[in-house]
C-alpha cells in the first residue's frame, strides 16, 4: 500500500484485533465497502478457487493450489488493493469502527473464533467479525434463541437456562433481540460464563431500539463483561436478510443451539438449520400446543431436535466436561452420569440459596407463584388465590421486585429464579 | 326640543368575557337627526339586531318607539358585547329615555334576557354566571327572564326578579304591582346507578379507582378492548362525593355559558362526567371558539371527571394541550381580542389499548403486532402527559366464569364511605378541598416516615424509576395512608403506590 493510504492504515492498525494485518484488513474493509459488493463474495471466490476459469481442469488441484497461504492473504490477493476512492471510503468506516472502540479480526486470525472459522469456506462464515467489549473467545457458547414477541413462561424458561449456562462458566449466545434474547442475554448478569450478542446491524446503528440506548441492555452487557459481535460495517441497517444471515453466526459460536418460543416462521428455525449443518447440538423447549409461539420448538423436536426441559439436559447434551461448580450441600445418588450431576450442581446450588433465604412474599403468594413457575401467574389470580388484602399484596410484590425476587410483565407475574424442588 | 336632551337614561348589564363579569353601562339617550337607533360601543351581530326586535316588541306591547333618533352606547367602548342578553336592558333604556318608565326605577338594577317580537323575555344562556356577576358587580337587583329566575336566585345576596314580557316589566318598574317572589331551583344530587359491585373480579383496578377518587389522581386504564375500562372509569365518577353548593354552582356556571344547561334544570350537585370522542378536536377540548373562547371538555369538566377512551387514538399534539391545564388546574385561552379564564380542576382518565391490535397480554388471544411497533405505540403514550398520570393499571380481561359468577367486590356505598374519610383527613390537615393531587413537595415530605422514604429510595433505585416517579408515587402514597386514616406515610404505602407504575411492555 503506497503512503497515500496513511491514514487508513492507521485507522486499520488502531482498529485490527491482535494478529489481524491491519493492511489485510484494510485491503479488505475497502473492497467490501464498496457499493453492490455483496458480503461473501469474497468466501465465493475462495471457495470457487480458478473453477471458474478452468472448467475442464481438476478442480481439487487448482483449489489446492490456490489456497495456499493464510485465508487472510488470500482474501486480501483476491480483493485486490484499494483504490483512491475506496481506500477513502474504508477510512471513514474503520475511523467509525475506532469512534466506538470495535475491534475487528480477519478469518483465520488469531483473534477470530475458531469455532466460528469451522469449515470454510464451504460453511458461511463472516470474512471478518467486529466486537465491541471482551474478544469472543474461541471456545463456543450455548446459544439461546426464541421469539421476540416472547411470553412469560418463554422468558421464564430461557432465563433459567441461561443462568444455569453461565453459571457453569459457559458463554450464552443469542441475537439481542427483544423477547427470549433480551431474557437470556440478562440472565447471564454477573455470572462466571458471560454473553455474546449476535447484531444484526452495525455498531453505529442503534437496534432493537430500547437495547441500545444509552444504559440499556446493550450497555449492561458491555459494563459486565460481555460483546456485542457483528459480521457488518457498521453503518449497515438492520435489513431482514441481514438479520437472518447473523443467526448462522449465533450457531457458530455455539456448541448447542436452545430454540425456547418461535412462530411457525421463526429466524430461530435458521439458527438452528445452521447449527445442524455444523453439527452442533439442536435442543427446542417444548411449549403449550396450542400457543402460536410453539410452532417453531415442535416442529424441531418433530424433526429430531433433543427436548430440553431443565438445565441439567442441557448441559448434558453438551456432552463437553462441564467444570463442576462448588456446592456444598452435594447431591450423592442424583441419577444420571457425573455430567448429569455436575449440571444439576449448577442449576440447583444459587437457585435454592437465594429463594429459601430471602423470599418476602406472603407464604400463599409465594406458592402460587412457585406451583406456577415458570409460567407466570396474573395478578388478579394471585390476590384471589392469595386471599391477602389487595393493597398489601401489591406492596409485597413491589418489596419482591425490588429485590429481584419476581419479574412482572404484562401478562402476568413469575419467579425469576427455579424454586429449590425443579431442575 | 328641551325633551329630546331630557333624560339621560342609565341601564346596567353584565358582559360575560369567559366566566369573567365585566359591568356595562349602557347609556340612552335621545338626539336630534332622522328618526332610528344608533348603537356604539362594540356591539356584536347579535346585540345590533336588538334594534328591530326591541322596537318591534315595545310597539306590539302597546308602549310607544319614539319618532326621534336615539343613540346608545355601551360603555367600557371598547369591551365586545355578545350576544341577546342586552335586549332587555336596551329596550329599558329605550323606555326610561322615553320617560315611559321612571329613570330611578333602574338604579341598583341590572338586567339580562331576549326580548320577542310579541315582547315576552327569554333566558339566554350564562343566566347563572350573570348573576354571580351581578353579584360581584355589587349589584342589588337582577331583572331576568321568569324561565330563567330559579336559576339566577340560586345565588345567594341577589335580588331576583323574574319577568314575563315588556307589559310586566313597565308595570313592576312604574311600581305599579310588587314583585313575584322568585324561588331558588331545587338542587338535586342524581344518582348513576352504576355500582362497582357490578365489575367482576379485576382487584387491582379497582382499588386503584378507590385511589384515585380518594386524591384525585389522574388514572391512565391499558387494557385490550371490551376489559371494562369504561365500566370502570364511569364508577370512580360514581365514587366521587357530591359537590358543595358553591362548587355545583361554579360547574353550573361553565355549563350555562356553553349554553349546555337548561335554564330550568334543578341544581345539580353530582360532578360532572365527560366522555369526549376520540376524534375531538384541540378547541373541542380545551375551549375555543371565534371572538370569545367558550369552554371546552376540560371545563365543562371542571370538579367531575373527564374520560379519554382510546386516547392514542388522539393525534398527541391535542393531548399534549391538556398538560399545562391539567397542572395548573385552570385554563387560559387567548384570542386575538380577549383572553379568558376557565378553571379546569378534573379527574383525569385516560382509558387505552395495550398496543394497536389491542391483544397484548390478553390470555385469550394473541397480539399480532410487531415489538417495534407496539413500542412506537407506547412511545405515543410516554412522556409528559403520562408523567402527569399518577395511576397505571393494566387490565386484564374477566374470564367468562366469573363473568357470569356472583358479584364478588365491594359496593359503590363502601367505597364512597372510605373515600369521603379520606378526603375528609386530608382536608382537615391540609384545608378544605385539598387533595393529596395540590400537596407540595414539602408538605409530602413532611408526612413520610423516614422508613418509608428508604424503601421509596431504594425501589426507584433498584428498579430503575425516574424522578419523576418519586413525587408521584410519594403521592400515592399519601392518598394510601388518608385511605388507612394513618397521618404517617408508612414503606407498605409507598410499595403500593410503586405498584401503580406503568410495567415494561412484554418483551423487553
Amino acid at each position: 500500500m503506497s503512503a497515500a493510504f496513511a491514514g487508513l492504515r492507521s485507522a486499520a492498525a488502531d482498529v485490527a484485533a491482535d494478529g489481524t494485518d491491519p493492511d489485510q484488513l484494510a485491503t479488505i474493509v475497502a473492497f467490501s465497502g464498496q457499493p453492490r459488493v455483496q458480503p461473501d463474495v469474497l468466501r465465493r471466490r475462495d471457495r470457487d478457487g480458478d473453477r471458474g476459469r478452468d472448467r475442464d481442469g481438476d478442480c481439487d488441484r487448482d483449489r489446492d493450489g490456490d489456497r495456499a497461504g493464510t485465508i487472510a492473504s488470500r482474501l486480501t490477493a483476491l480483493a485486490g488493493p484499494p483504490t483512491a476512492t475506496t481506500g477513502a471510503v474504508a477510512e471513514r468506516l474503520l475511523a467509525t469502527w475506532r469512534a466506538d472502540a470495535v475491534r475487528v479480526a480477519l478469518i483465520g486470525d488469531p483473534a477470530y473464533p475458531r469455532c466460528l472459522a469451522e469449515g470454510w469456506p464451504e460453511l458461511d462464515a463472516p470474512v471478518w467479525l467486529a466486537w465491541r467489549g471482551q474478544p469472543p473467545g474461541h471456545a463456543p457458547g450455548v446459544a439461546i434463541v426464541g421469539a421476540r414477541r416472547a411470553t412469560s413462561y418463554g422468558s421464564g424458561v430461557a432465563a433459567w437456562l441461561a443462568e444455569a449456562v453461565a453459571d457453569a462458566g459457559i458463554r450464552v449466545v443469542s441475537g439481542g433481540a427483544t423477547g427470549i434474547d433480551a431474557a437470556a442475554h440478562r440472565a447471564t448478569t454477573g455470572r462466571p460464563g458471560g454473553t455474546t450478542v449476535v447484531l444484526g446491524c452495525g455498531h453505529r446503528v442503534a437496534y432493537p431500539r430500547p437495547h441500545a440506548r444509552a444504559g440499556g441492555l446493550f450497555d449492561q452487557i458491555l459494563d459486565d463483561g460481555g460483546s456485542l459481535v457483528s459480521e457488518a460495517l457498521p453503518h449497515q441497517p438492520p435489513k431482514a436478510h441481514q438479520i437472518r444471515a447473523r443467526n448462522r453466526i449465533v450457531a457458530g459460536l455455539a456448541a448447542a443451539v436452545v430454540v425456547v418460543e418461535g412462530g411457525e416462521r421463526s429466524g430461530s428455525l435458521l439458527t438452528a438449520g445452521a447449527a445442524a449443518e455444523r453439527g452442533r447440538a439442536v435442543l427446542a423447549v417444548p411449549g403449550d400446543i396450542r400457543a402460536p409461539g410453539s410452532a417453531a420448538p415442535h416442529r424441531l423436536l418433530a424433526e429430531g431436535a433433543a427436548p430440553c426441559c431443565s438445565p441439567a439436559q442441557l448441559l448434558e447434551a453438551l456432552g463437553s466436561s462441564v467444570p463442576a461448580a462448588e456446592h456444598p450441600g452435594g447431591e450423592p445418588g442424583s441419577g444420571g452420569g457425573s455430567l448429569g450431576g455436575a449440571a444439576r450442581a449448577a442449576t440447583d446450588a444459587p437457585a435454592a440459596g437465594t429463594v429459601r433465604a430471602t423470599t418476602t412474599l406472603p407464604p400463599a403468594v409465594h406458592a402460587a407463584l412457585v406451583g406456577a413457575w415458570p409460567r407466570p401467574v396474573r395478578l388478579e389470580d394471585l390476590a384471589r388465590t392469595a386471599q391477602v388484602p389487595v393493597g398489601g399484596l401489591l406492596a409485597a410484590l413491589t418489596r419482591a421486585r425490588v429485590n429481584g425476587e419476581v419479574a412482572e410483565a404484562a401478562d402476568g407475574i413469575r419467579l425469576r429464579r427455579a424454586p429449590p424442588d425443579t431442575g | 326640543m328641551s325633551g329630546a336632551h331630557g333624560v339621560l337614561a342609565l341601564v346596567h348589564a353584565v358582559a360575560l368575557v369567559g366566566l369573567t363579569p365585566h359591568r356595562v353601562r349602557i347609556e340612552c339617550s335621545r338626539a336630534t337627526g332622522l328618526p332610528g337607533m344608533r348603537l356604539v360601543g362594540l356591539p356584536d351581530t347579535a346585540v345590533r339586531e336588538a334594534e328591530d326586535r326591541i322596537r318591534t316588541a315595545i310597539q306590539r306591547s302597546g308602549l310607544h318607539w319614539p319618532q326621534e333618533r336615539i343613540v346608545i352606547n355601551l360603555a367600557p367602548a371598547d369591551l365586545p358585547k355578545v350576544g341577546t342578553g342586552f335586549d332587555l336592558p336596551l329596550a329599558l333604556g329605550v323606555l326610561a329615555a322615553t320617560e315611559q318608565i321612571p329613570a330611578d326605577s333602574l338604579v341598583g338594577l341590572c338586567a339580562c334576557g331576549e326580548v320577542g317580537l310579541d315582547g315576552s323575555i327569554r333566558p339566554v344562556p350564562g343566566t347563572l354566571p350573570t348573576a354571580v356577576g351581578a353579584r360581584d358587580l355589587g349589584t342589588g337587583r337582577l331583572l331576568v327572564a321568569e324561565a330563567a329566575a330559579g336559576e339566577a336566585a340560586l345565588v345567594e345576596g341577589l335580588r331576583v326578579v323574574g319577568v314575563r314580557d315588556l307589559i310586566d316589566v313597565v308595570e313592576l318598574l312604574r311600581g305599579d304591582r310588587r314583585p313575584r317572589a322568585t324561588l331558588p331551583a331545587p338542587t338535586e344530587v342524581p344518582t348513576s346507578g352504576l355500582d362497582l359491585r357490578d365489575v367482576r373480579g379485576q382487584p387491582v383496578a379497582r382499588r386503584s379507582v378507590e385511589i384515585a377518587a380518594a386524591g384525585g389522581h389522574h388514572l391512565l386504564l391499558v387494557g385490550p378492548p371490551g376489559c371494562g375500562k369504561t365500566m370502570l372509569a364511569r364508577r370512580l365518577h360514581a365514587l366521587l362525593p357530591p359537590l358543595a353548593m358553591d362548587q355545583a354552582l361554579e360547574v353550573a356556571a361553565i355549563h350555562s355559558v356553553a349554553g349546555e344547561r337548561a335554564p330550568d334544570a334543578p341544581l345539580s350537585l353530582a360532578p360532572p362526567l365527560r366522555e369526549p370522542h376520540h376524534s375531538i378536536s384541540a378547541a373541542g377540548l380545551i375551549g375555543g371558539g371565534s371572538g370569545i373562547a367558550r369552554p371546552g371538555e376540560l371545563a365543562l369538566a371542571h370538579r367531575g371527571v373527564l374520560l379519554l377512551d382510546e386516547l392514542l387514538e388522539t393525534p398527541r399534539w391535542i393531548l399534549d394541550a391538556l398538560r399545562q391545564p391539567l397542572e395548573r388546574g385552570e385554563i387560559t385561552i387567548t384570542r386575538a381580542r380577549s383572553r379568558v379564564h376557565y378553571p379546569s380542576r378534573v379527574l383525569f382518565v385516560a382509558a387505552t389499548n395495550p398496543c394497536p391490535c389491542g391483544h397484548l397480554g390478553d390470555p385469550r388471544r394473541a397480539c399480532t403486532c410487531r415489538p417495534d411497533r407496539i413500542e412506537r405505540y407506547r412511545a405515543r403514550l410516554s412522556g409528559p402527559l403520562l408523567d402527569r398520570i399518577d395511576l397505571h393499571i393494566e387490565v386484564q380481561p374477566v374470564d367468562h366464569e366469573q363473568l357470569v359468577g356472583a358479584a364478588d367486590g365491594e359496593s359503590t356505598a363502601l367505597v364512597a364511605a372510605r373515600v369521603l374519610a379520606a378526603r375528609e383527613g386530608a382536608a382537615a390537615r391540609w384545608g378544605a378541598g385539598i387533595l393529596a393531587r395540590d400537596l407540595d413537595d414539602q408538605q409530602l415530605r413532611a408526612g413520610c416516615s423516614p422508613r418509608a422514604m428508604t424503601t421509596l429510595v431504594r425501589a426507584i433505585d433498584g428498579l430503575a424509576l425516574s424522578a419523576r416517579a418519586f413525587d408521584r408515587s410519594l403521592r400515592v402514597a399519601r392518598t394510601i395512608a388518608d385511605l388507612d386514616a394513618t397521618e404517617v406515610i408508612a414503606p407498605d404505602h409507598v410499595e403500593e403506590a410503586l405498584a401503580y407504575r406503568l410495567r415494561v411492555p412484554v418483551g423487553t
